[in-house]
């Protein structure tokens, strides 16, 4: 990018009030403006929507969505360098948004590919159409489908118009902002990880370059002081931006409320709200990872354990991601006469219970109740029920505030009754429960017959490949999916499943559905909640004595259900330390079979860090993937601290970062002296800066030379400073010998170079009348050589001067003030800097 | 000048060619100062600030009690430079004629003849300028102004230099006309003597004894080198940053709650000259924030007039302008600053 970095002579930013700039020089100015904006604006647009992967699979929208900032942008900077009136510029861009997104998704209807036509207005209608039904339905990352990219095109480039409006048109760069908060706010209210890093480094970089851009380059006239700025525009901002990120890190670490409070995980809502909605695969994992589990619902049981709440199942597995399948037609609406045909099913013994269910702020479509419902009584609006999978799912309500009381009827099953099931499936299954789609990845297959070899009946390679999810290799974890993007459902996300042998309940459950069915076993993955815990309350309902339990957010579970002829869908538990294996499942001394320990239903993660003990002692094996989290935690404790630390420091050290970074960005203006800019500015500056560091700062009404004079008395002696003898000769009042290596002697170096730059004449190098031959004259012999020519000699006497000034405070402060002014310089501390800016020197007038 | 009027060349003004070299001016103004100091003993800065007026074109007025040294000083100045001299002791019979001039029959030419004033002279010293009535010091003061007396229709220029030094006395009230405001504004400094310090009055006294000490003293500079000396003060550089300086504190005395009466225009322009010729017998050809500084209470103390309650609280201009040169930041950047907190 070319910035034209020539400033005016004030070398330490300090605005001049002074209107003449030269017209040339603006002019310049005004014509790369544009353009230089336009590029950040497009980094800042750019950069933001790299946070919309994973709210989008894939990349390949990123560039339609470049090629429409990039044009929308080009056509509003064009605008600008032809100096096309602010509202005209903003109007092109809008056409030219229109006739990109045009060009991109309907150049066959649109004349000439970028004028649209009334086919095209249909063509937008069927996009639309399109993209509300991905967004209603879809899970994120949904795949990029052409109604989808081009909502987020239009709005990006609406965002695209709305920031270039904003940073040049109205010249509040600051504001622009909001505009980048737009598109932020998609993947931070969809994506499990909100923006993502690449979105947010993108974004941030960006929008300095915008607040850069606008202080550097400001079109508009009222501005245009603004544009005088220095070069440490950039350095500044970086510090600045630098200590922003320390505070951040460390507000987010001390203050509770990011972790645990109102708005965990950094305010991370769930995108549907409270709990969970219409995607219950994404939601389900965004409800795990809430550190307070959201919601509550409170059921209370006749059975003797805690029951797993089913809400609905999915059984396609076709398509990029795994959603529930919609048999609206062969939905019932009698829920009274719900699970007859399972009932019919069961060959055996038959356990009946009567669950009382509270759900007061779950607000799923479908109502959790425990398999196989017989009856539900008491719901408030309509419900219907699904014959295949006995989902109950309201039509004109949700599980909102319902209390209900629910029978249901389950066969008592036994590891011997399983494995005389009959070993083919009827055919009056539907075939979505036996189907594989094509696209299976021949991983599945592998790790399927190497976990049922040897397997004889279907129940045997069922518990073969619950058990083989459930060995050590496997670990849960909700976040390694996340980190490693194979979050939701799927056929990639499975195959990378099986590769990474880390995820949580739905890649357990899903695996072990989609293996079954590579075994031969009809299989369906059924999504609700883990049993919960026990609350120690009971309940008493006809007579019977109902223990409760307590059921959030971090009880969400999924689980596969196999289909045994004759004795119906069974429900399995791979997941390891979740839910309970059922007692059919269990092998004894096999991995998984510990299960007793009723600890082993509650959340994996709080049971760990409640009651390790426990845990570890009454399963050993299982223990393993959920000491995983507690030592993970226990190790990454000093990790925090010493992050914690090093932010710390990073930020007591921003003093003196900034101060450095002052110093050597006066250092280099004096030894390199590029035209506009003033060495013996900078160097004064930084004398002003160097004496204020230690305690001398130059008062209101200081001359250059009475505050150095003030400053030649000595660190301890009185400042009074006397009008009726003006030190009109700095230093020899004093009786120093004053050659340029001694501090009086640099100090005046640094003050005649200075009085010679600001006051003495432009064009002819200013000299004194007399070269001191006599009388001692005010320039010392340093004074009268070096700088009067400038900086540009080899051994730059300004720098040394400022050197020996340096040594020379440092040796003659105390050892507590040499501390402060070189570790937390005074001037460099932002309460300070306020009162500092009224001792900057004037700047030199050039007009 | 006006076209009709005939110009009386009693000395001819005196421009020089070519400016001074560094050298010449430093030696020259540090002869005059020597010479002056040997008569007056332990007043270093009032004699420096004397030949500063003289050498920035304008006058003097020495304000302080009888015996200090007034008139002394102002004589010796004037010796030391060979020019034409003259002393008016203001009385308050004294007339304007017998300032100015005053033309006068002929009888053998038979045409009016003027008979130039005590003013005609390159160094006026008026004593007692109080003692005289409004009416001659507005004849006085008009000529200053000028350099130019009109009598009967004719100007007449005054000689080049040209410099009045004042003095006045503020104790002895009685049968005085002191000068009003605006007349003060004449004088481009006023200064005060003050009383020698204990060392330099001793050796006064001692050397005093016999001989008056202006009878040795000789002159050292001519007229055309003093003028070529004005002229070098004339090419003093004055930066912008020094303009504005001068004008901010113009501004400050204008705006200041505690004076009736601010810095006029006039007043500034004055400071920047007496701070111009500061600057060049400090041998600088440009002009520091620190010469505004120290010329900026003998230029503008006598200017300004005080609120009455800041008078009667026992302020002085004097302190007044030493707040605002406290006040004021040298930079443009700290005047924003001081003017929001304002």
């Amino acid at each position: 990018m070319s910035t034209d970095t020539s400033q005016r002579p004030s070398a330490d930013g300090a605005r001049s009030r002074t209107p003449g700039r030269p017209a040339g020089n603006s002019r310049r100015r005004l014509s790369a403006a544009p353009w230089a904006m336009a590029g950040a604006v497009f980094v800042a647009v750019v950069g933001t929507s790299l946070g919309l992967n994973g709210v989008l699979r894939g990349w390949s929208w990123l560039i339609l969505v470049i090629i429409t900032v990039a044009v929308v942008l080009l056509t509003t900077a064009t605008a600008r360098s032809l100096r096309i009136p602010q509202i005209g510029t903003q109007l092109l861009g809008l056409l030219a948004l229109v006739m990109v997104l045009t060009l991109l998704f309907f150049n066959s209807s649109a004349v000439l590919g970028i004028f649209p036509t009334k086919a095209t207005l249909d063509a937008l209608g069927a996009l639309l159409g399109q993209a509300s039904d991905t967004i209603i339905t879809g899970t994120a990352p949904v795949l990029p489908e052409s109604g989808v990219v081009l909502v987020i095109c239009a709005g990006i480039g609406l965002a695209a118009l709305l920031i270039d409006a904003l940073a040049v048109a109205l010249a509040m760069p600051a504001i622009s902002g909001l505009g980048l908060l737009a598109i932020v706010l998609i993947p931070a209210l969809i994506k499990p990880d909100s923006l993502g890093i690449p979105g947010f480094l993108g974004g941030a970089a960006g929008y300095l370059l915008i607040l850069a851009f606008g202080q550097w380059y400001a079109p508009v006239a009222g501005t245009s002081q603004a544009a005088t700025r220095s070069t440490g525009q950039f350095r500044r901002a970086a510090a600045l931006a630098a200590a922003a990120v320390v505070i951040t890190a460390l507000a987010a670490s001390l203050i509770p409320g990011f972790s645990t409070g109102i708005f965990p995980q950094g305010s991370h809502l769930s995108a549907f709200g409270n709990v969970s909605g219409l995607n219950p695969m994404l939601t389900l994992g965004n409800d795990l990872r809430q550190p307070r589990g959201a919601g509550k619902l409170v059921y209370a049981t006749d059975a003797p354990t805690g029951l797993y709440l089913r809400t609905t199942t999915l059984e396609d597995f076709s398509g990029r991601s795994w959603e529930p399948t919609v048999r609206d037609a062969t939905r019932r609406l009698d829920l009274s006469a719900i699970g007859e045909d399972s009932s019919a099913d069961a060959g055996s013994d038959h356990l009946t219970t009567t669950t009382v269910v509270e759900s007061s702020d779950f607000s799923t479509p479908w109502l959790p109740v425990p398999y196989a419902p017989t009856s539900v009584s008491g719901l408030a609006g309509r419900w219907s029920w699904d014959p295949e999978t006995l989902a109950i799912e309201g039509i004109d309500a949700t599980a909102l505030r319902q209390k209900y009381t629910v029978r249901s009827v389950m066969p008592v099953l036994t590891r011997s009754v399983l494995s005389q099931a009959a070993q083919t499936p009827p055919e009056t299954l539907d075939p979505v429960f036996m189907s594989l789609p094509g696209d299976t990845p021949d991983i599945v297959r592998q790790r399927t017959e190497e976990a049922t070899a040897g397997a004889q009946t279907q129940f045997d390679k069922a518990l073969a490949i619950q058990n083989y999810l459930r060995s050590p290799q496997f670990s849960y974890s909700e976040q390694t999916p996340v980190a490693n993007g194979y979050d939701g459902s799927g056929m990639d996300v499975l195959a990378k499943f099986l590769q990474v042998k880390s995820g949580y309940c739905v890649h357990f459950s899903a695996a072990m559905s989609v293996m079954a069915r590579v075994a031969g076993i009809p299989s369906r993955i059924v999504v609700g909640y883990a049993p919960g815990q026990l609350t120690g309350a009971t309940v008493f309902l006809g007579g019977k004595q109902l223990n409760e339990y307590q059921v959030d957010g971090h009880s969400a579970h999924s689980w596969p259900e196999l289909y045994f002829t004759g004795l119906g869908w069974v429900p399995f538990e791979p997941t390891p330390g979740r839910g309970q294996v059922p007692v059919y499942a269990r092998l004894p001394g096999a991995p998984g079979a510990a299960a007793d320990s009723p600890d082993d239903v509650l959340n994996a993660r709080r049971n760990a860090a409640a009651t390790p003990p426990a845990s570890a002692s009454a399963s050993p094996t299982p223990a393993v993937p959920n000491a995983a989290g507690p030592r993970a935690a226990n190790a990454a404790e000093p990790l925090w601290i010493s992050a914690a630390a090093a932010a710390l420091l990073l930020m007591l050290a921003t003093p003196l970062l900034v101060r450095s970074g002052k110093r050597g960005r006066r250092r280099k203006t004096v030894r390199s002296a590029r035209p506009g800019e003033v060495p013996e500015l900078a160097a004064w500056a930084e004398l002003e800066e160097l004496a204020y560091d230690y305690g001398m700062p130059a008062a209101t009404g200081d001359t250059p030379r009475t505050f150095t004079s003030r400053l030649l008395r000595g660190p301890l002696s009185g400042w009074q400073r006397s009008i009726q003898q003006p030190p009109d000769d700095p230093g020899s009042a004093s009786g120093i010998a004053d050659g340029p290596g001694t501090g009086p002697g640099a100090v005046r170096v640094l003050l005649t170079a200075y009085e010679r730059r600001v006051y003495g004449p432009e064009e002819a190098a200013p000299t004194e009348l007399s070269n001191g031959s006599s009388a001692g004259a005010a320039a010392g012999p340093g004074g009268s050589d070096g700088p009067a020519k400038g900086p540009d000699g080899p051994g730059h006497p300004l720098l040394e001067a400022l050197d020996v000034v340096h040594r020379t405070l440092r040796a003659s402060s105390t050892a507590g003030r040499r501390l402060r002014a070189e570790l937390v310089p005074p001037s460099a501390l932002p309460w300070n800097r306020r009162s500092r800016s009224a001792s900057r020197p004037p700047t030199k007038p050039t007009g | 000048m006006p076209a009709n009027g005939r110009t009386a060349d009693s000395a001819g003004p005196v421009t020089a060619q070519t400016l001074m070299t560094a050298d010449q001016f430093q030696d020259l103004s540090e002869r005059i100062l020597a010479s002056v100091n040997t008569v007056i003993d332990g007043k270093a800065r009032a004699a420096e600030i004397a030949l500063t007026v003289l050498l920035a074109r304008g006058h003097l007025l020495v304000e302080d009690v009888p015996g200090v040294g007034k008139t002394l000083l102002a004589k010796t100045l004037a010796r030391t430079i060979d020019c034409s001299v003259s002393r008016i002791q203001f009385t308050p019979d004294l007339l304007p004629s017998d300032i100015t001039g005053v033309s006068i029959y002929n009888q053998s030419t038979q045409k009016f003849e003027f008979r130039a004033g005590a003013v005609f002279a390159n160094i006026v010293i008026g004593d007692e300028i109080n003692r005289a009535s409004a009416k001659t010091q507005s004849a006085l003061l008009e000529s200053m102004e000028e350099h130019r007396v009109t009598t009967d229709g004719t100007s007449h220029r005054l000689p080049e230099p040209f410099m009045v030094v004042a003095t006045q006395n503020p104790i002895e009230m009685e049968g005085t006309y002191p000068l009003p405001e605006a007349q003060r504004d004449r004088f481009m400094a006023r200064i005060s003597m003050g009383y020698p310090d204990r060392a330099s009055e001793i050796d006064m006294l001692s050397t005093h004894q016999s001989v008056s000490p202006l009878e040795a003293v000789r002159s050292i500079a001519t007229v055309r080198e003093v003028a070529a000396m004005m002229d070098t003060v004339d090419a003093v550089y004055v930066s912008s940053a020094v303009k504005e300086y001068v004008v901010r504190l113009g501004q400050a005395t204008r705006e200041s709650a505690q004076l009736r009466l601010g810095a006029s225009p006039r007043a500034l322009l004055q400071l920047l000259r007496a701070a111009k010729a500061h600057a060049a017998l400090r041998q600088r050809n440009f002009v520091l924030p620190d010469d505004v500084v120290t010329m900026a209470d003998v230029v503008l103390a006598h200017r300004l007039i005080l609120e009455r309650r800041s008078a009667s609280t026992g302020q002085t201009a004097a302190g007044i302008i030493a707040a605002i040169l406290d006040e004021q930041p040298v930079s443009p950047v700290r005047s924003s600053r001081s003017g929001a907190q304002r």
